[in-house]
């Protein structure tokens, strides 16, 4: 049976309670930490329902191959709970939910109710029912007791994560020991002439693309500025170190436009 | 040498949605795959310096890999070149046998994963009739299928042919018993020379351990 919890944007906490008066980046805007996640918020609100289409274009349909390769680095097992993180429209859960069977468990997991909504229907229309459940939360502060999860992926939402070094802590607490977080972000590209042909893609094609697509040239502006803001291969690997998370390494992919972080709790 | 994961990625999305959608029209295939639920080749390309996971799911499906943790049925190492012949060999057995491809593990279900997705008996009517329909689908499955017999049968005549041809008439080859009594020569000679190697080393060990004393 597919479970659900009720889906309901105003129950959400945004967890910056305590840095009420900083300011974080929104893209290249600086905001009030406590105002980014409502407009995280708006942006995927707006692109939910064509976040495929979306996901196509800003890599060219090759978002597939990554998470393939991520799928393969979490190396889940039959029967273990796997906890998918900004898990979106569900591809990655969808997955997942054919690997660890009947025995095990896969939590969709996201912010962002009009993003679970449709990632909660897709699975379903694709019978992916009976080892799913949908969750809403706010990675920062995972509901789920501590040592329970065999592995955690987040795909694409790291990024838009008001605290970073918060969310990470979370997901070392709720995973158990010998479990493993794959974090799939954008990151910085690894050779400077594909640095500037994507950079050119990003911010002169790529918003243009979303106004004639979905009428909606700001947020693809967001999730390109978004991506720029956001920390690079080494820099999160610190981070994930930090968080005590051991056996850290990286992948590139597609240049570098892609990495896949692993870690492990120790 | 170091590939992008992307890329492998591509190359075993695609080969892996052939396989499994022959698979999927080869409905006589299916108790044999079940035998093989669980089975993992790995099979590393050492001209490439990669390494590709062939697991075989409990659903009937071909999961292919570049990164796999759990454990590995077989291992088999050898050049692009080796591995291709040994994927499209009629006789799996008796090339890994004369060949440089190194294998660890257990053979049988690497030999008989090779032989099942060779000899796949593939299903066109399925296919055709969701396209053009139940009438033209089914005519056109029959002459394809007549099609693929006949190519079949003519590949292996005209192996026939040529190898008599090459034996008897060119005499440019020796029989392949002469060939095998030649291959089991050398293998013999090559433990002998393995052996030989050795006991010269065990010799120079004590007589270096004898002028220390």
């Amino acid at each position: 049976m597919t479970q659900s919890t009720d889906i309901d944007q105003d129950n959400i906490s945004s967890g910056e309670d305590s840095h009420r008066g900083d300011t974080t980046d929104f893209g290249f805007t600086e905001v009030p930490r406590e105002d980014k996640a409502r407009l995280v918020r708006g942006v995927f609100d707006s692109v939910a329902s064509r976040y495929d289409l979306m996901n196509d274009l800003m890599s060219g349909g090759i978002h597939r191959l990554w998470k393939r390769f991520t799928i393969e680095l979490s190396a889940v097992r039959a029967g273990q709970r796997v906890l998918d993180i900004a898990g979106g429209t569900g591809d990655l859960a969808a997955r997942f939910s054919d690997l660890v069977g009947p025995e095990g468990q896969v939590i969709l997991a996201d912010i962002n109710a009009a993003m679970l909504r449709v990632g909660r229907d897709r699975l379903i229309d694709r019978g992916k029912v009976g080892n799913i459940e949908v969750v809403q939360c706010d990675a920062q502060h995972l509901p789920f007791a501590d040592d329970s999860i065999d592995c955690i992926t987040i795909a694409f939402g790291l990024r838009n994560v008001t605290d970073k070094n918060r969310a990470l802590r979370s997901m070392y607490r709720v995973l158990k020991p010998g479990g493993r977080l794959l974090v799939l972000e954008f990151s910085k590209p690894t050779n400077t002439l594909l640095e500037q042909v994507y950079d050119t893609y990003s911010f002169k094609i790529l918003p243009r693309i979303g106004q004639l697509v979905a009428q909606d040239a700001d947020s693809y502006r967001y999730l390109a500025e978004s991506i720029r803001k956001h920390p690079d291969q080494d820099t999160l690997l610190g981070m994930m170190e930090d968080a005590e998370f051991a056996d850290c390494q990286y992948h590139n992919m597609t240049g570098g436009i892609v990495a896949v972080h692993r870690g492990v709790k120790a | 040498m170091q590939h992008d994961p992307a890329i492998i990625a591509a190359l075993l999305a695609a080969a892996e949605s052939g396989i499994n959608r022959a698979l999927a029209l080869a409905p006589t295939a299916a108790s044999d795959f079940d035998a093989l639920a669980g089975t993992v080749v790995a099979l590393e390309i050492t001209s490439l310096e990669i390494t590709v996971y062939t697991a075989v799911t409990a659903t009937r499906a071909v999961r292919l890999m570049s990164h796999f943790e759990g454990h590995v049925t077989t291992q088999v190492s050898g050049s692009l070149e080796d591995l291709f012949a040994l994927i499209v060999s009629d006789d799996p057995a008796a090339l890994l046998i004369n060949s440089p491809i190194e294998v660890h593990g257990n053979t049988a279900p690497l030999i008989a994963l090779q032989q099942l997705l060779t000899s796949l008996e593939i299903n066109w009517q399925q296919p055709l009739a969701d396209i053009f329909g139940d009438v033209l689908g089914h005519q056109m499955a029959l002459h394809l299928s007549a099609g693929i017999n006949w190519g079949r049968e003519a590949a292996t005549s005209l192996r026939r042919q040529l190898s008599e041809y090459l034996l008897e008439e060119g005499r440019l080859t020796p029989p392949e018993t002469e060939l095998e009594d030649f291959f089991e020569g050398v293998q013999s000679l090559k433990l002998q020379a393995e052996r030989l190697d050795s006991r010269i080393a065990r010799l120079a060990r004590r007589i270096s351990q004898r002028g220390a004393g």
